[in-house]
């Protein structure tokens, strides 16, 4: 019995100006997975992801979430949906501490503030910032900020959680730690979208890639085997290596 | 953490003042120097009232007053044209402020940084010289810029008309703690960590399902119901209303500067600013008399330029730090 | 209604427009290079009125001659509080750039100080100066118009269109353009961004120098005079496009027009109410105003 996709995303498009950005993208998310979505830059990856975190609308095509259409859905009504988000470049909310900041995700699913604060302390520890509860948000290191990201929208408690370019400027064992917290939140039940430039990582860390070619999929399946394929390869290196092998 | 000993300092101190406060018109029976402390608990009072929505969410309005002056005009023209006592036309002029609260912040929230506060002065300046040209609306005379007087009914709580300054001072102190309260309560409630929220990224708070704009307006909403209050107050207090007076400029920057400089974004920074201000105000106007007008404002400018640039979280900053009780709201258990 | 009054009304809106737009070249340029909104932009204008106002009662010297001194005091004076009052705030934030409160609260201050030292040196009496040119007018197509407010027009336009030209031109405007477009890559190419942008805010002053001193010929001056001309300037720059030279003069010639056609209707002090609201109108609905390219929303 093969149970109903999470996520559906049928032929979404999406043009800026002159720019086709995305083209009639459709793409499956499977209770569970970890899907990357990979692609050189300027592929339009960060467009589609916009586009399934509310942030964007698209042009064309529908987006299906547990059965339910969330197409156009503005991001505050995606995150009551039970779809969370990491922005790149996010900033802390300054004027509160770094456990306050994680609360804030909290009061989308409870009003309890007692409560919302012990799972915040939860979701500390889980990313091994316990001691840091306190501190000022603005005070803290890149890495914990990137980590900070992780639990604001974790306290959200997400059934899908896109993540956006998470290992971006971490050193290698920053990266492996955050590889580690990655799976450890899916084995918490929780399906993963990452965008990631990393290939390490995100070739390591997915069940499943989709690939990004200026808007069009061009691939579709287990990293290995998508690693493989001419069209990747030519959309990475460009024509001459396309021929060669992995 | 702060030690157990600095924060019983603290709230010594608290209870110092309050008890003081609270003593005050006994102690001292001078009607001058007491309807002094009434203005500036006042001004603490609007201050607070401003700081509940701009010190929080992070944006400027400099069009705060029109708050006040509508409903003050609502609650003596209920008085005047229909006797319904202040203590209800208080309430029913903050409805209606907060009302048009609703109707200015839902566009103008869209507006970033000095656009949202060129755009409160706008609406501000649009409402003032409105009733500052309407002699009569629908048959009810306003009186344009000459304003409305309130008659003189004599001792009587219905017509919140009281001989001496005592009653009004302890309403004024009253409304004052009320307004601290609310801030505070607000802080620790889903509003308060929600307003914070969007004031550090906008675009992060709301894919952790917050919305921006409903709840910047229902924060707006409170402050101008609280505003409006505070206009009705100083309606009956004057017993006189215009719209120079309660919806003019001056008053909005007041309220934002003695905010500002006293600390944002805190529950008793408002007040401290208004304490230390509005004196200084008093202070020039008596030793000058009327010959040097607008000393008190060159003074305010001067702080306001100082504040900002040295003390940008306000006088409460360094004086909470030395008392300790820190002015972050950190987690209480 | 006479369509020959309106026709009046128009040419008396363009005229004024003109000047109008002239005096918010300074806080389109202050803005365009500094990301800064100059509150106290009127009080420096209501300054360099007074100062000819000055010249010109205790001295006996002519308002159009003024400008020989108001212009070089306006720019020291814009130059020293930029210096000394706005820079801190740069260098407090790392990025050398404000935040954008800060620093309309920090020129709040000065538009408080400055119009309240007006006020307390002048009192809140009327002063005018009494100049033949004031009541001069010639007649055009059968309407007169009035000479004083024609040559501050034309000053308008030519300044705008000079000013345009120096800032394409020179190297010190070329340096003015590239920090407005890009200031770390202005930086990077050599740039001295402080400097720039003292120039540049006493440059905006300066201007403001030759229309107070074309204003008082034909305006009186009060201590109000200054806010009333500053919230002009944000309307003329929020229509025109903040930023845009071009812009400034088109805007101020749209609210000039407006305000008085508005006033054949209504009185002139009710025609402020839809000057206001046009100014919301167009910041909701086109921020970018008409020739600008800065966006205003979230």
């Amino acid at each position: 019995m093969t149970a109903a996709p999470l996520l559906q995303v049928r032929s979404i498009s999406k043009r800026f100006g002159g720019v086709q950005a995305v083209s009639d993208l459709s793409f499956e998310l499977r209770r569970g997975e970890i899907l990357g979505l990979l692609g050189p830059n300027g592929a339009g990856k960060t467009t589609a992801f916009n586009m399934v975190a509310g942030a964007i609308a698209p042009d064309t095509g529908e987006i299906v979430f547990e059965g339910q259409p969330i197409t156009g859905l503005r991001p505050a009504q995606i995150c009551r949906r039970g779809i969370g988000r990491t922005f790149q470049l996010s900033k802390p909310f300054g004027s509160l501490s770094v456990l306050e900041n994680v609360m804030v995700g909290g009061f989308a699913r409870s009003r309890d503030r007692r409560a919302i604060r012990r799972e915040a302390e939860a979701i500390l520890d889980f990313l091994g910032m316990g001691e840091l509860a306190h501190a000022d948000a603005n005070d803290v290191t890149a890495f914990d900020r990137r980590k900070l990201e992780l639990g604001r929208a974790l306290a959200t408690q997400p059934k899908l959680l896109l993540m956006d370019e998470v290992v971006a400027g971490a050193t290698p064992s920053e990266a492996q730690e955050m590889v580690g917290l990655v799976r450890r939140v899916r084995e918490r039940g929780v399906t993963i979208l990452i965008v990631e430039h990393v290939m390490k990582v995100i070739m390591g860390l997915s069940d499943r890639v989709i690939v990004l070619d200026y808007g069009k999929l061009i691939a579709d399946g287990v990293p290995a085997e998508v690693v493989a394929q001419p069209d990747v390869l030519k959309a990475y290196f460009g024509e001459r290596y396309a021929g060669a092998r992995a | 953490m702060q030690s157990p000993r600095q924060s019983r300092l603290g709230a010594a101190i608290l209870l110092a003042v309050a008890v003081l406060a609270v003593l005050l018109p006994w102690i001292v029976q001078d009607s001058y120097f007491i309807h002094t402390v009434i203005m500036v608990l006042y001004f603490a009072y609007m201050a607070t009232a401003w700081n509940f929505v701009c010190g929080y969410v992070g944006q400027l309005s400099l069009g705060h007053s029109v708050f006040s002056g509508v409903a003050g005009y609502v609650t003596v023209l209920l008085f005047i044209q229909t006797g319904l006592s202040p203590w209800l036309g208080m309430l029913a002029g903050g409805a209606v402020a907060a009302l048009l609260a609703v109707a200015i912040g839902f566009p103008t929230f869209r507006l970033k940084g000095p656009y949202f506060t060129l755009t409160t002065i706008a609406f501000a300046e649009i409402l003032r010289i409105w009733f500052e040209n309407t002699d009569t609306f629908l048959g009810i005379p306003l009186k344009g810029a000459e304003g409305l007087v309130v008659p003189l009914i004599g001792d009587s709580w219905a017509a919140f008309q009281f001989n001496g300054k005592t009653a009004y001072y302890y309403i004024v102190l009253a409304m004052l703690a009320l307004a601290m309260a609310a801030t505070a309560w607000m802080e620790r409630s889903r509003l308060g960590y929600y307003l914070k929220a969007i004031r550090g990224d906008s675009d992060a708070a709301e894919s952790l399902g917050v919305s921006p704009t409903r709840y910047s307006l229902i924060a707006l909403c409170i402050s101008a119901f609280m505003t409006g209050i505070g206009g009705a107050f100083f309606a009956q207090f004057f017993r006189y209303i215009n719209p120079e007076r309660n919806m003019g400029i001056d008053l909005s920057i007041d309220m934002a500067v003695m905010a500002i400089v006293g600390g944002q974004g805190t529950v008793f920074g408002p007040a401290l600013g208004a304490l230390l201000l509005h004196p200084v105000a008093e202070v020039m106007r008596s030793w000058f008399g009327g010959g040097v007008l607008g000393l008190h404002l060159v003074v305010y400018g001067v702080v306001l330029i100082l504040a900002v640039t040295y003390l940008p979280k306000g006088i409460i900053d360094p004086l909470s730090r030395l008392i300790g009780r820190g002015r972050k709201r950190k987690e209480q258990p | 209604m006479d369509p020959l009054i309106l026709f009046f009304a128009l040419v008396n809106g363009l005229l004024v427009g003109g000047i109008y737009g002239g005096i918010a070249l300074g806080l389109s340029l202050i803005f365009g290079v500094l990301r800064v909104i100059n509150f106290a932009h009127g009080s420096f204008l209501m300054l360099a009125m007074y100062g000819a106002y000055l010249l010109w009662s205790v001295f006996g010297i002519h308002p159009y001659v003024a400008p020989v001194i108001i212009v070089p005091a306006l720019f020291a004076l814009g130059y020293a509080v930029q210096a000394w009052i706005i820079a801190p705030l740069f260098r407090r934030e790392r990025a050398m750039v404000v935040e954008p409160i800060s620093a309309l609260l920090v020129t709040t201050g000065v538009y408080l100080v400055v119009d309240n030292l007006v006020l307390m040196a002048f009192g809140p009496d009327v002063r005018a100066v009494s100049v033949d040119i004031a009541q001069e007018s010639f007649f055009l197509l059968g309407l007169p118009v009035n000479v004083a407010r024609l040559i501050g027009c034309v000053a308008a336009v030519l300044l705008a269109w000079g000013l345009a030209l120096w800032l394409r031109r020179s190297d010190l405007g070329r340096s003015i353009r590239a920090t407005a477009q890009n200031r770390d890559a202005a930086t990077l190419s050599g740039v001295n961004v402080p400097f720039i942008y003292n120039i540049t805010f006493a440059l905006g002053c300066a201007v403001l120098g030759v229309f107070g001193s074309l204003l008082v010929a034909f305006l009186p001056v009060t201590p109000t005079t200054g806010l009333s001309f500053g919230i002009k300037s944000f309307l003329v720059v929020v229509l025109g496009g903040i930023g845009s030279i071009p812009g400034s003069i088109v805007g101020g010639l749209l609210l000039g027009v407006f305000e008085s056609v508005a006033s054949q209707f209504v009185t002139a002090t009710s025609a402020a109410m839809f000057s206001f609201g046009l100014f919301i109108a167009v910041l909701l609905f086109k921020p970018s105003g008409l020739l600008g390219a800065r966006v205003a929303k979230r």
